[in-house]
């Protein structure tokens, strides 16, 4: 097989997808809306319509779109961070780091103070989980130990988690907002939570140009350095950035496993292994690939997005981890 | 004015106040047994690892006053093994060295078939065999146009044409006034080298040229191998 062919038709198929998923998202629900009535409810001349999409079709959309961008890019990241394909928010441990996070600011009472304290805890828990895989595996480690890493992290960040969960069983409304987290989901979505969801927007904008820079580190780091890439500043850049996106997404839509791994690793498949393509086919791919989850979660008869992701890239993994071997 | 100048480097536990200057236009090898730091001076000299003590030349200039492009222009350093993770074909790995021009194509095409990489060019490079791969690299450092190549046993994973090949197009390089410095473990090759540099425990044991240098005496304390002369076989390209 022959990797590296253009296939020019990848990005505008992502383009027509994406569209196509924003409009059946928005006009299907409890209320179909028609394209006529949807038109109406965007120009504020449908009542009902404008209520239905305004206030919750619109902000659970965007909240989508930009955490599949977020989760695909961030582990387009790692995985040329790691120079290792299996790399991913959710495996590594991060997601749950900001699960975490965002656990414990709610059991202490923290979320009360102001509404940015949310997402803050939640990078906060990302950092952490970050630095500790850092330590534990370090770049260009072995699949196995950056897998074992994530094992454990994931092990022990849920414990802390699960704790939190079993500490205060009456509280039931704080609990199943603390479920939340665990499953991960785009329900109830409001405008709050795109407005938290917006550093994704300048992180994917930060990102973009160092497509070229991420193919140079993806072969190697002393080698990327010879060659003219100040190396030290590029993984900064990128370490800094995969967390704020891993850590963004989570705060608003909790643990969504495994769009980091199969976004990029699809791609990768279809158009090779150049940065310059896959950042942006990446953010279009995760926001595609969650819309199309959440769809299907919602004809399925409202099953949690973290479940269906998990339902499609859990073989989609082990599939991977066969063709390795 | 030396092309590169080593000034009583040391690296933490690696090497010890290793002090050499190269003329440019040589063709060089690094000897040494197994551990007595040729990849660390290899690196050290290409300014990818920090030095605990001394100071690191190119031309006169020291390295850390070159910005790291500038330095991509001056230097092409050839790790002793690739790992590839990500299948970026065989071509546009050789086009990364041109990273530091402009991420231009200039003379791309021309390594690829200097390397006999030009049937290969559209391969993804983790399904490449070792010395192919080790062909990539070469590739790779000889499109920076660097006057100083800094290579680690590239001959090592090669078969014996592609070998002298490599040997041959060194051979030009430093005709052109480029200075070439080889880590190599075949002592016969070596001796047919402009100078030579031996390593022993991490010091500089001599430098000079290969007739002088590597004497029974030497080869004998540094390798605990003894020099017979006789006729054996002889490798040469056609």
């Amino acid at each position: 097989m022959t990797r590296g062919a253009s296939q020019p038709w990848v990005m505008p198929s992502l383009i027509v997808a994406l569209l196509g998923l924003v409009f059946i998202s928005l006009a299907w629900g409890e209320l179909t809306l028609s394209p006529a009535q949807l038109w109406a409810g965007l120009n504020n001349t449908d009542e009902l319509a404008r209520t239905v999409l305004f206030q919750f079709r619109l902000p659970r959309v965007i909240t989508g779109l930009l955490t599949g961008a977020a989760l695909a890019a961030g582990g387009l990241v790692m995985q040329a961070y790691f120079r290792n394909s299996l790399a991913s928010p959710d495996l590594l441990g991060v997601s749950s780091g900001a699960a975490a996070g965002a656990v414990s600011a709610i059991v202490l009472g923290w979320t009360a103070v102001a509404l940015w304290v949310l997402p803050l805890a939640a990078v906060a828990g990302a950092v952490v989980a970050t630095f500790a895989v850092l330590l534990l595996a370090k770049r260009g480690a072995s699949s196995e130990r950056l897998l074992l890493a994530g094992v454990a992290l994931n092990a022990l960040l849920g414990a802390v988690t699960s704790y939190q969960l079993s500490h205060g069983v009456a509280l039931w409304e704080r609990n199943s907002q603390l479920l939340f987290w665990l499953l991960g989901g785009l329900e109830d979505r409001s405008w709050l939570h795109v407005l938290a969801a917006l550093p994704i927007v300048v992180a994917a904008a930060l990102l973009w140009p160092l497509g070229r820079q991420m193919d140079l580190l993806s072969l190697g780091e002393a080698e990327a350095q010879s060659l003219g890439v100040d190396v030290k500043i590029l993984r900064r850049k990128l370490l800094v950035l995969a967390t704020v996106l891993a850590a963004t997404a989570t705060a608003v839509a909790g643990i969504v496993g495994f769009v980091g791994l199969v976004v990029p690793h699809g791609l990768r498949l279809l158009v090779g292994p150049e940065h310059r393509r896959l950042v942006p086919l990446s953010i279009l791919g995760g926001a595609v690939f969650v819309l199309a989850c959440d769809l299907v979660g919602r004809v399925g008869g409202n099953l949690r997005l973290g479940i269906v992701t998990a339902l499609i890239g859990g073989p989609f993994f082990l599939w991977l981890l066969r063709k390795r071997a | 004015m030396s092309a590169l100048t080593l000034k009583n480097i040391s690296v933490a536990g690696r090497l010890q106040a290793v002090s050499l200057e190269l003329p440019a236009g040589a063709l060089v090898g690094l000897i040494g047994p197994n551990g007595s730091g040729k990849s660390t001076l290899l690196q050290a000299a290409a300014g990818l690892l920090p030095v605990s003590e001394g100071a690191v030349s190119w031309s006169g200039k020291a390295v850390g006053e070159i910005a790291i492009m500038e330095r991509a222009r001056r230097a092409a350093w050839v790790p002793q093994e690739a790992k590839f993770e990500f299948g970026f074909s065989v071509r546009a790995v050789v086009q990364q060295g041109r990273y530091a021009h402009g991420d231009d194509e200039a003379g791309v095409d021309e390594a690829l078939a200097r390397f006999d990489l030009t049937e290969l060019a559209r391969r993804p490079v983790n399904q490449l065999s070792g010395g192919e791969r080790q062909r990539v690299m070469l590739a790779r450092a000889v499109v920076t146009q660097a006057p100083l190549q800094l290579w680690d046993e590239p001959l090592a994973p090669l078969d014996p044409r592609h070998g002298l090949e490599v040997l041959a197009l060194a051979r030009e390089l430093a005709a052109k006034g480029g200075t070439v410095l080889m880590s190599l473990h075949d002592l016969r090759v070596a001796h047919a080298l402009d100078l030579v540099v031996v390593l022993a425990r991490g010091g500089l044991r001599a430098l000079g040229k290969p007739g002088e240098v590597l004497t029974p005496e030497l080869l004998r304390e540094v390798f605990g191998v003894r020099v017979r002369t006789a006729d054996g076989l002889t490798l040469e390209l056609p």
